[in-house]
């Protein structure tokens, strides 16, 4: 799978990708910066996602807004923080491709004079009604959190989540934003991607022209982190929910460590779709479990693999436990058949093709190329990355899921309708008393 | 570094054009529609099978009855039970998306271009010889009211239940594809039977494809996997509800959620249908009003107050009618505000001399300027079809759009706003706890009459 793109590197360290691509007058511009929740600190959580929404509100050359001479370009612009990295990308047809780098390098290099204390207020009520939206008031939207909380220690950077505690955004300030912006946005810690239509040499001038005039900063040290805790615990919390939930979890390889795409393939096998074990075993077959998934859900530092089940109404989450447990055994034991192995290839190698089509936004071409710059300080990394999926075996499969996942060793959260304590597995304990 | 550093770059002068692929059309000796998108440059290929049916061809008393029939086609169809059907489907490289919209129901999927015929080919067991058995019928439907009942505590969707039932009245609208726990439990095995013998037919289909194929590729994919789909002796003409837009009194109703940190808001009413000759204006007045980041709302409520997370309003244009809606979720001590802000802002755009000239001027410009973007990948093209198939629009639709816009001015807009925004007359929904919104809600002069969806 060959995906053309030239990389360079400016002299204040800013590395920039392009990639062309003529089918359509469009150019997406796609930004990574290798910093996250995890380069937190404990009461101040929740300030890289927070900052990130600073970005969007202007900055010293076009002070009103950043939103406003994208939007009546025509362009569509977002950007999201996760614990390991943020970005930001704008799909823009092709005349305003020096307009979406423009923005960009003004925010890299000119943020903190548009920067007001009362700007920084106002996003941090924002941010909290996201926090409102997306988790409290949202059906088990608290539990990641619980699972975070549980399976790494405090001083783990992926203990707490990205969102933050509510405590934290409000005690933070727009000078520990200033802090931050210093600390770790500038070209160093950054990757820039441009794709589409536009010719590769213009858009590497445009960018040396728009981005060579920012300082580099202070280097951004590697994250260090204490291992996960890998103790079995079995938490009860309720909800405002229907169906008793269960989730499974279990420490995980990180990304691109051995065992990921093993797990992630193991993940499909045993939850995901309708071709899966436990769908089959728990879904179809005795009809215990009304919805499933399973992720292995990698990031830079570490991983969790997760299995999440409700209850069918009239049935437990101890039978859905006993069930999985069972699958997770027989995995461990037999491995995966051949019809699943090439069925999970199968679905790997067309996933990769098929998510090369769109050029920009979270998950196209562009924002790919990031991730692997980022994360393997190379964009080049889809058939390598594609390979580790179509050179496993059978046997990896089986190792790998009885190495990690032991359904002895999980961390089970029940998740039951409030006053509903005892519709969880027994002998779990309340999620407020840990 | 040149003078002009620190100067924002300037952008084209107009739109760029948007030339829609031309779409090749063949009909099988069924009467099925075969429309054809060749495209060379990426080796994938989507298909759409549209069928003229959905849930407004619900029986009155059966809502949720087409959902439940499509979601049962794909459970065993021809030789493969449900796990092999999605097997085979996963070993394409793909899955097959079947969804029930209130006026079509669409079964699709993207494949790498080399695997298109055979997950057509499958496509073509769901659609010719499902089972439709009554193992299947029983997990299904224990699924659906599962779901139902987990959709009972989302907070978006006991708001869109009741705003939706409330503002379309008798219209069959009204219900969701869901259907209720009531109507899905009181169903029968012969009733989807004799719904899928009525309603899933050739005649009152079409297959869309795009991608890395020829038209006679496609073509004769087609007649292979669907030639053999014949019209039943059962088949009904569908049902086109009446065109009507007509608007209930305004009422504000309170679904309690205790302890809810946010209160969930819906504000609107019913609008016209795609139809309108209105359809350019009400784009226009709804991207500034709610439809984009810098909307006079999402400015308000977002930018300037915090809120929210966000906020939109939408114009949900149907076949036969449509509705206007504000949708947002906003912190639980700032709902009534938040209701006035809506209202105060749906005031705003119906006054003689409301709309500037750059106000306009931008939100058209978001429009026309970013229209090329939406026509990159195949199944946005196939999608695109699937409009023109679904109202009966003309193949240059999509070309013409960006004129269409530009000859939208400000009188207009403003009088597009007064027959089709009504402040007045809008239907208000609130999903939150009554000890933090009732009484200002109260105070607003809008005593909300507590409710419970039915699910």
């Amino acid at each position: 799978m060959r995906v053309a793109f030239t990389k360079s590197t400016l002299s204040n360290g800013l590395d920039v990708i392009v990639h062309e691509d003529h089918r359509v007058p469009i150019v997406a511009v796609n930004i990574w910066y290798h910093v996250g929740s995890a380069n937190e600190v404990r009461g101040r959580t929740g300030l890289a996602h927070l900052f990130e929404h600073l970005m969007f509100e202007g900055s010293e050359h076009q002070p009103r807004s950043f939103f406003e001479p994208l939007q009546e370009a025509g362009g569509s612009l977002n950007g999201s923080t996760s614990a390991d990295r943020t970005n930001y990308w704008e799909v823009v047809p092709k005349d305003a491709a020096a307009r979406a780098l423009w923005m960009e390098a003004d925010r890299m290099g000119w943020l903190l004079p548009a920067l007001s204390d009362a700007r920084f207020a106002t996003q941090r009520d924002v941010v909290l009604n996201e926090r409102r939206q997306s988790y409290e008031n949202r059906p088990y939207g608290l539990a990641q959190f619980v699972l975070l909380e549980t399976i790494f220690p405090d001083d783990h950077p992926y203990h707490w989540p990205t969102i933050g505690y509510p405590d934290d955004l409000r005690a933070a300030t727009a000078d520990d934003a200033r802090a931050f912006f210093a600390r770790c946005y500038h070209p160093g810690n950054a990757s820039l991607c441009i794709g589409g239509d536009i010719d590769a040499s213009a858009a590497l001038d445009l960018a040396a022209r728009l981005f060579s005039d920012i300082p580099p900063g202070p280097s951004v040290p590697r994250v260090e982190a204490p291992r996960p805790i890998a103790r079995p615990r079995r938490l009860v919390m309720e909800d405002r929910v229907e169906l008793p939930r269960l989730y499974l979890a279990w420490p995980s390889p990180a990304l691109f460590a051995p065992a990921d795409a093993e797990l992630d393939l193991v993940a499909d096998l045993l939850a995901n779709g309708r071709t899966s074990r436990l769908y089959e075993r728990l879904t179809h077959e005795s009809r215990v479990a009304s919805e499933l998934a399973a992720s292995q859900g990698s990031r830079d530092l570490d991983g969790v693999f997760q299995i999440v089940a409700s209850a069918a109404p009239g049935h437990t989450l101890d039978e859905i436990e006993t069930a999985i447990a069972r699958e997770l055994r027989v995995l461990a034991r037999d491995g995966p058949t051949a019809g699943e192995l090439e069925r999970g290839r199968a679905q790997a190698e067309a996933s990769f093709i098929l998510r090369l089509q769109t050029l920009g936004g979270f998950g196209g071409c562009t924002d790919q190329l990031n991730a692997y710059n980022t994360y393997r300080g190379e964009p080049d990394f889809f058939d390598l990355d594609l390979q580790r999926y179509l050179d496993t075996t059978g046997d990896a499969l089986r190792a790998s899921s009885g190495e990690w996942l032991d359904p002895d060793r999980a961390v089970a959260l029940s998740v039951v309708p409030v006053g509903r304590r005892d519709l969880a597995l027994a002998g779990s304990n309340d999620v407020s008393q840990t | 570094m040149t003078t002009d550093r620190f100067v924002l770059p300037a952008i084209g002068v107009s739109a760029m054009p948007v030339t829609f692929p031309a779409i090749a059309r063949d009909r099988l000796d069924n009467g099925l529609q075969v429309w054809s998108i060749s495209q060379t440059t990426v080796p994938v290929a989507s298909a759409l099978l549209v069928i003229m049916r959905g849930a407004v061809d619900d029986p009155a008393d059966r809502p949720g009855l087409a959902g439940m029939t499509a979601d049962l086609v794909d459970e065993a169809a021809g030789p493969y039970d449900a796990i092999q059907l999605a097997d085979a489907f996963a070993r394409l490289g793909t899955r097959l998306a079947v969804d029930v919209g209130s006026d079509v129901t669409t079964l699709g999927f993207t494949a790498v271009a080399h695997h298109f015929r055979a997950a057509l080919q499958l496509l073509g067991e769901v659609v010719i010889r499902p089972r439709l058995a009554a193992a299947d019928l029983a997990r299904v439907r224990d699924l659906r009211l599962s779901r139902l009942r987990q959709l009972s505590s989302v907070p978006g969707a006991a708001a869109d239940r009741v705003f939706y039932q409330t503002i379309f009245g008798d219209l069959p609208y009204a219900h969701g594809v869901l259907g209720t726990t009531r109507s899905l439990t009181a169903a029968t095995l012969d009733e989807v039977r004799a719904w899928h013998a009525r309603h899933i037919q050739p005649v009152d289909a079409t297959l869309v494809v795009a991608g890395n194929l020829t038209r006679d590729e496609i073509v004769r994919a087609a007649g292979t996997a669907l030639g053999g789909w014949r019209t039943g002796p059962d088949a009904s003409t569908g049902r086109h509800p009446p065109e009507a837009m007509t608007i209930v009194p305004p009422s504000t109703l309170l679904v309690v959620r205790p302890g809810a940190p946010q209160s969930e808001l819906r504000v609107g009413h019913t609008a016209p249908s795609r139809h309108t000759s209105a359809y350019y204006r009400l784009l226009t007045l709804n991207a500034l009003l709610g439809g984009q980041f810098l909307s006079r709302l999402n400015t308000v409520l977002r930018e300037r107050k915090g809120l929210t997370y966000g906020v939109h309003t939408a114009f949900d244009f149907r076949r036969a009618a449509g509705a206007f809606v504000c949708e947002t979720s906003v912190q639980a001590n700032g709902t009534a505000q938040a209701i006035h802000d809506v209202l105060v802002e749906y005031e705003s755009v119906r006054a003689d001399g409301a709309i500037g000239a750059d106000e306009l001027a931008r939100a058209k410009a978001s429009l026309t300027r970013g229209y090329v973007r939406h026509f990159e990948i195949a199944d946005q093209l196939v999608r695109a079809c699937a409009q023109l198939v679904i109202y009966d629009l003309d193949d240059d639709t999509f070309d013409r759009f960006v004129a269409s816009i530009e000859a939208v001015n400000a009188t207009d807009v403003v009088a597009a706003a007064r027959s089709f925004i009504h402040p007045d007359r809008s239907t208000i929904v609130v999903v939150g706890d009554p000890d933090e919104c009732q009484k200002p809600i109260e105070a607003l002069g809008r005593s909300p009459t507590v409710v419970t969806p039915e699910f």
